[in-house]
């Protein structure tokens, strides 16, 4: 091969990665308001959300090579943050009561019941229920827990997807999940009784 | 194991939307016939549905797009 030759496949090859990185920018930046939409229920503030994002966009430009086109991008951008809100020692919420919660999975409704008599409709425990109140009883659910339960309800993820994103087995995924649940409708029934 | 159990088993996945066909359909089928489990059923919709919602009043600002957008690499 000529120098001349050599150069051209030079920059060749140079014009073809710039093109994939300017794709791969595009399609994440087309991504962001869902990953903002999950930094935002895994972080306390909308400050703290902001902050993970730039911090993941930034790290996902940088190594932006080590993505494999064709796979999930949304969950790749997602395994990141997730990553980096663990790094960021965001994990100083109280353990939960684990003993407790084991006792009951429909407490929410047991409760209202033990409180209110027998709800056959539902209607009764809906109009308990409130925006804030979930919001308020979300903040109360570990990290640990609450990473799944976002990434399934607000990420819309599969269990499969969750579990590459937060690289632990779909079991680990399934019983987080359920625990959470159970926190938070433990939190809710508590939120629900105390305001009757 | 009676199909309540069985049910159980299923409900959460199913919410999910994490079944198979014919799993989904074992469940449908269950929830048509069992009132209890249908009570559950709709309660854990519900209780889905507020998670949900519960985020979509606050979109990401579009001072924090902008910034994302500088924050590409220069070629």
């Amino acid at each position: 091969m000529s120098e001349t030759e050599a150069e051209q496949t030079d920059a060749r090859r140079i014009a073809t990665e710039a093109r994939d990185r300017v794709r791969f920018e595009e399609e994440a930046l087309e991504l962001a308001d869902q990953v903002y939409r999950v930094a935002r229920h895994l972080s306390g503030s909308r400050e703290e959300a902001e902050d993970l994002v730039q911090e993941t966009y930034a790290r996902a430009f940088r190594s932006w090579r080590s993505f494999m086109p064709g796979t999930n991008l949304r969950a790749w951008l997602l395994r990141i943050l997730t990553n980096l809100n663990i790094d960021r020692g965001r994990r100083r919420q109280r353990a939960p009561d684990v003993q407790s919660l084991e006792a009951n999975d429909y407490y929410l409704a047991d409760r209202l019941e033990e409180r209110g008599g027998p709800i056959s409709e539902e209607e009764r425990v809906d109009e308990r229920l409130s925006q804030d109140s979930i919001v308020d009883a979300l903040s109360e659910v570990p990290h640990d827990f609450r990473d799944v339960l976002v990434l399934v309800d607000i990420g819309n993820f599969t269990y499969q997807d969750t579990a590459q994103i937060l690289d632990i087995p779909i079991g680990t995924v399934m019983s987080r999940l359920h625990r959470a649940r159970r926190i938070l409708k433990r939190q809710l029934a508590e939120e629900a009784v105390d305001s009757v | 194991m009676c199909e309540c159990d069985r049910c159980e088993q299923l409900l959460q996945s199913f919410l999910d939307r994490q079944l198979d066909e014919w799993e989904r359909a074992e469940a449908e089928e269950h929830l048509v016939r069992c009132s209890y489990c249908r009570r559950r059923y709709v309660f854990e919709e519900k209780l889905r549905m507020y998670v949900r919602q519960s985020v979509v009043d606050e979109p990401m600002r579009p001072e924090l797009k902008l910034k994302l957008a500088a924050l590409r690499v220069e070629l």
